[in-house]
């Protein structure tokens, strides 16, 4: 706990225009917290070397161990306002009082009543905050590099270029993956106009000449017990063996999409039509051959306009797909358990695959061109999607005079008489409907990732051996984050390659540097103690109070990292490397028992009691408590007031690391206190959900019904509980919605029943 | 679907295409910037963009009766503001190429107007036929120079005479027989090519135009394209509107109104000769008057003060003009946006050819040079074969190609969007 405070009041960036600071300095010298507080102070500016080194001064002589900065957001000068061990705590009187403040006629003046509000609240908030001391495990430096195709050929050999040992765990006999059975690859290097070889002979010899990367052919991943930075992983390469592992770089990356989704356009049913895959291995192999008289193709038409097979397609919709048996109630006694893994493929992987299956449309129309003199190559395409400089390879196919291409939707693929196949397609360049004859026909290979079959990471954890929610992504093991391509839901797994999203071998070589770099910042950030993402840097970590423990589950089940395992009772037993510190744990627990140094219940519910609450709402005003997530309403709401935007001056915010961690009991004590009404304000949950730690905003709305429900018991309308969703940029809607929900529920419903007790 | 078309893409045409001036067609990505820049483009199925795709797919069949490629007055603003460099102005005007070689039999003359290496077979042949014209007649003459004066209705050599070119070389039995005929066969042969260039046109679908009354008879549209397009050059005022646009514009009217102006004037000589002199005086024996008169104004060399030699002149200082605007416009094309191809550089040359010796002819007659008058007048005559006997499958050609096609596009209500009311 901060038991000597600091005071600090900015008068600058408008502060001292709109307020009295030596008002608020009297105010907070006389506070309730004053016997702790030793100094209090105004400063011209806080942020200049100046107001610096005065707090600095301060700290030095009076043994200072937290300061309250009343001045700025905490999002801007954090830079600046950094002391060592010293706690800092930021009260946003700029944007938050100054900027926004709206006058009300009928309740005027109320400017310096929110901050001294916000001046009170945050003495309490900082008095009630101690220092994490995480422990600093002793972590293991190896990383385990799963998949030995060009991906985590390409990760293992950037791990050992920065000095990490390597353990490469691949399924089949031999190295090299899908690269090693292709003729040629996309363009790897500038001009980007030619096709090349993948080079992957080259990468598998530099891996098995490497001193740091172990390789295990014909091995498979057993388990991965433990958490990042202390794994132990059982591999099986002809025996099991256990190895020490610091993180993990998925690289298993893909498999040719089942054909049989192809069957509307002739797969199957007519012999000239081929898949890309096929065709790619009859390039490899030495010859273009029309699979029904052997004969060398005129013409090859590539169709990669899938509509014909993607229309009303979904996940487990198709025949091919067997219907998957009910689990039984419980596993025979001495049985493994079974674990329940839908196949996650559909004919929609065909789409996902766009990108790719242009690019192999134009590569494979190269290799006619290449192979067989005079012929002609077709490809007609939905969207030709080459983007960034691979539009450079799209040129120099489009400049080849047997290369002929349109946008066309393929209506129907039969065949001829005479061994050809007739290819009808509408809303052509060429004309709206027309028919054309090729002597091959080559339908896309959808890229789907090995995840869409199986867990694939096998961890032993509470929640499972592999991603949850990976229906979401149709099995793609792709990243909740938008800005962070490799990040996954388990910390510590590092994504990269065809498993995470259907991409070129460019972008692939990319990928595995990227998800290594992951994968070392989560090592070196476990042994110092810290987040690695999106808090990345926090030293913060839950603390468990097991006595009041009632073994009720809800933060193993709820943490959306699988942070936490349990033993047989049910008593959690944290994983801090596993941890994302967002809190969601301490939200769950009807108990409290959770909590962080920093950030806990009671040091939030105190400081939503320091909040004054007068006993007439029609003469002082109404109260409205704002609980707001920090990474999208926060933000909004500081841009908000950057820009002008004012809003109610009745309401007083509180951020919280994610609406995942606001604990019920806040709701409570703010009712309790009278405040008339309570908003929580996160961001975006659903399918297109925002929220930094995946689940947050949409458990918290889930607890809401529950809170709204015990209101309504003690009399209290459910409506005064609501929450908004935001995204970070929607600054232009949050006055509205603050101004709303004032005028619709405060107005509405009037003064909360418990004022004045 | 009663309305799919099969396609037959055709790798060889793409190919030739390629070669006859639309090398860079690959390059189009569709982005119809060329169809919406264009201000003669009509509103349904504009042109150049669908060409462009038709080009790449090597579709012969539409692309070869296609009658878009004659609205196309070839500005060159698609060309300018194609985001690939595809250069579809410089398409179309292949397509015309392909034309020219292609509609008038016999082939063999298109296929020799289709490269320069085959310029000498072009020249050869008029200059062979009149050295041996010039040979022959310096044997009778007894000098390849000669000198004339009058006596009565021949010329005799005399060595204080006048360079007088029909005395060498006599209208009556070698220039206008000759040119006579190479006229007839040629009109011949464009007829030939008109015929096929309809039945092409014939053969495409037609657009139903919704409130359009009768369709007007290909006459009438005729001469509303000669009144229109021909003689007030309507639509190519309206295509580009840059001053490199209007210098062309200006440059084309001034040599369509100069070789006008030199038909005038030839016909008048051929008038005068053939009807005054040779029917009315020589066959019917009047004398004097009418026929006096008609027989003087076709009579050569005339003099100076002549109002047919006035405008004869007045159209070779107008055709220099246009020439000069049209050269300077076509040397100073952006080659990475536009090019000129062999069938451009061709009619310019021998139009260039024509207006040159014409007036060095005159110029050198007038001064009494006949070492340098003879030989220029020589290649006069085989510069103006070069022109009129290769008309239907060069690129003046369009003279007539794009008048019938304006003329049936008028009647089938094929107009530039800015046209439509």
């Amino acid at each position: 706990m901060a038991e000597k405070l600091g005071v600090y009041i900015c008068a600058g960036c408008d502060i001292g225009k709109s307020l009295n600071v030596d008002e608020l300095v009297d105010y907070a010298k006389k506070s309730k917290l004053a016997s702790i507080t030793p100094v209090v102070k105004h400063s011209a500016v806080l942020c200049s070397p100046e107001g610096k080194a005065e707090i600095e001064a301060d700290i030095a002589a009076n043994g200072l161990d937290g300061v309250v900065l009343c001045a700025c957001s905490p999002r801007v000068k954090w830079d600046i306002f950094q002391f060592g061990a010293v706690q800092v705590e930021r009260v946003n009187l700029r944007e938050q009082c100054v900027w926004s403040y709206k006058e009300d006629p009928k309740v005027p003046n109320q400017m310096p009543l929110i901050a001294k509000d916000y001046i009170r609240m945050g003495m309490m908030k900082l008095s009630k905050s101690r220092v994490p001391a995480p422990e600093m495990p002793e972590t293991f430096q190896t990383i385990l590099v799963l998949g030995g195709g060009f991906t985590g050929l390409n990760a293992a050999l950037e791990a050992a270029k920065i000095g990490k040992d390597v353990v490469l765990v691949e399924k089949a006999p031999a190295l090299g993956g899908k690269a090693a059975t292709m003729y040629k690859s996309f363009p790897l290097s500038a001009p980007f106009t030619k096709a090349e070889d993948t080079g992957i002979a080259g990468l598998i010899d530099a891996v098995n000449a490497n001193p740091k990367i172990k390789v295990f052919t014909s091995a498979e991943l057993v388990s991965l017990e433990g958490a990042p930075g202390l794994y132990t992983a059982t591999v099986n390469a002809g025996g099991e063996q256990k190895l020490e592992i610091g993180a993990m770089v998925l690289a298993t990356g893909w498999v040719p999409g089942d054909k049989t989704f192809l069957a509307p356009m002739g797969y199957g049913s007519i012999k000239n039509v081929v898949t890309a895959s096929e065709f790619e291995a009859m390039v490899k192999a030495g010859e273009i051959k029309r699979p029904s008289d052997g004969q060398a193709p005129g013409v090859v038409a590539f169709l990669t306009d899938v509509s014909l097979c993607v229309q009303g397609a979904h996940a487990g919709s198709a025949e091919v797909c067997a219907p998957i048996d009910p689990l039984p109630e419980a596993a025979p006694a001495g049985e493994p358990e079974v674990v329940a893994y839908p196949s996650k493929e559909s004919a929609k992987h065909l789409a996902y695959s766009s990108e790719i299956t242009s690019l192999v449309a134009l590569k494979q129309a190269g290799y006619v061109r290449e192979k067989l003199a005079g012929s002609m190559a077709f490809v007609l395409y939905d969207h030709m999607m080459v983007p960034g400089i691979n539009e450079r390879y799209y040129k120099t196919a489009q400049d080849d005079a047997g290369i002929m291409l349109s946008k066309a939707t393929i209506t129907s693929v039969k065949q001829d008489a005479d061994g050809g196949v007739l290819i009808g397609a509408k809303d052509t360049l060429l004309g709206a409907d027309v028919e054309l004859k090729a002597d091959l026909v080559v339908l896309p290979t959808a890229v789907v990732p090995v995840t869409a079959f199986e867990p694939t990471l096998n961890l032993v954890y509470r929640q499972g051996p592999g991603f949850p929610d990976l229906e979401m992504f149709d099995g793609f093991a792709d990243s909740n984050y938008i800005c962070f391509p490799y990040e996954t839901r388990r910390t510590g797994v590092y994504a990269a390659g065809c498993v995470r999203q259907p991409m070129t071998m460019a972008t692939a070589r990319e990928d595995a540097a990227g998800a290594v770099l992951k994968a070392v910042q989560c090592i070196s950030s476990a042994n110092r103690g810290v987040a690695v993402h999106p808090r990345s840097g926090d030293m913060s970590f839950p603390v468990f109070n097991f006595q009041r423990c009632t073994q009720c589950k809800r933060c193993t089940e709820e943490c959306p990292f699988g942070a936490l395992d349990d033993d047989e009772k049910g008593t959690p037993k944290p994983n801090p490397t596993r941890c994302r510190r967002c809190g969601t744990c301490m939200g769950a627990c009807p108990e409290r028992v959770i909590s962080f140094d920093n950030y806990n219940v009671d040091q939030i519910g105190s400081t939503i009691k320091e909040v004054y609450v007068p006993d007439d709402m029609v003469a002082g005003g109404p109260r409205v408590i704002v609980l707001c997530c920090e990474n999208d309403a926060y933000p909004a709401l500081d841009m908000a007031g950057f820009r002008g935007k004012s809003w109610s001056p009745f309401v007083r915010f509180i951020p919280v690391r994610c609406l995942g961690s606001v604990n019920a009991i806040w709701v409570a004590d703010a009712i309790s206190k009278g405040v008339d009404g309570v908003i929580m304000l996160g961001c975006k949950y659903g399918p297109d959900y925002q929220c930094h730690f995946v689940k947050g905003s949409e458990l918290c709305s889930r607890r809401k019904t529950n809170i709204a429900e015990s209101l309504g018991r003690l009399g209290v309308e459910a409506e005064r509980v609501e929450q908004y969703e935001v995204s970070i940029d929607e600054y232009d809607k949050v006055p509205g919605i603050i101004d709303r929900f004032m005028t619709e529920v405060i107005t509405k419903f009037g003064p909360n029943p418990f004022k004045g007790y | 679907m009663s309305n799919t078309v099969r396609v037959q893409p055709d790798l060889k045409f793409v190919q030739e295409l390629q070669q006859v001036g639309g090398e860079s067609l690959k390059k189009c990505y569709q982005c119809a910037t060329c169809s919406v820049a264009c201000p003669l483009s009509p509103a349904d199925a504009p042109y150049p963009r669908k060409e462009m795709v038709w080009a790449q797919w090597g579709l012969k069949d539409r692309l070869l009766n296609d009658i878009d490629i004659w609205l196309c007055h070839n500005c060159g603003t698609c060309s300018d503001l194609c985001p690939r460099g595809a250069k579809p102005g410089d398409l179309l005007a292949a397509l015309r190429n392909m034309a020219y070689r292609n509609l008038a039999k016999p082939s063999i003359i298109g296929t020799w107007m289709s490269s320069s290496k085959y310029l000498p077979i072009l020249f050869l042949i008029p200059a062979i036929l009149y050295m041996a014209i010039w040979n022959m007649r310096a044997g009778v003459l007894g000098t390849a120079f000669p000198l004339f004066v009058a006596n009565g209705h021949e010329w005799k050599v005399a060595a204080d005479g006048v360079i007088v070119f029909g005395g060498l070389f006599p209208g009556d039995y070698f220039i206008d027989p000759i040119f006579g005929a190479v006229f007839a066969l040629m009109v011949f042969c464009f007829a030939g090519g008109i015929a096929s260039l309809l039945k092409s046109f014939e053969s495409m679908p037609r657009t139903f135009i919704v409130g359009r009354g009768p369709e007007p008879s290909f006459l009438a549209c005729l001469i509303d394209t000669l009144k229109s397009e021909v003689a007030q050059h309507s639509r190519f005022k309206n295509c580009g509107q840059e001053e490199k646009d209007v210098q062309r514009f200006a440059g084309h009217l001034f040599v369509f109104y100069a070789f006008l102006a030199l038909m005038i004037v030839t016909s008048v000589v051929a008038m005068g000769h053939w009807f005054g002199a040779w029917f009315l005086e020589h066959i019917m024996g009047l004398e004097g008057g009418f026929a006096g008169l008609i027989a003087w104004a076709g009579h050569t060399p005339m003099p100076l003060w002549s109002p047919v030699k006035l405008l004869a002149n007045a159209g070779a200082v107008a055709l220099v003009y246009g020439m000069m605007k049209l050269t300077s416009r076509r040397t100073s094309l952006d080659a990475s946006k536009s090019t000129s191809n062999w069938y451009d550089w061709y009619l310019i040359t021998v139009i260039w050819g024509i207006a040159l010796t014409g007036i060095g002819s005159e110029i050198f007659r007038l001064i009494g040079q006949p070492v340098l008058a003879y030989p220029t007048y020589y290649l006069h005559l085989v510069c103006v074969f070069m022109l009129i006997a290769y008309l239907p499958w060069s690129k003046l050609g369009h003279v007539v190609y794009r008048t019938v096609a304006l003329a049936y596009a008028r009647k089938i209500g094929r107009l530039p969007m800015g046209e439509l009311n």
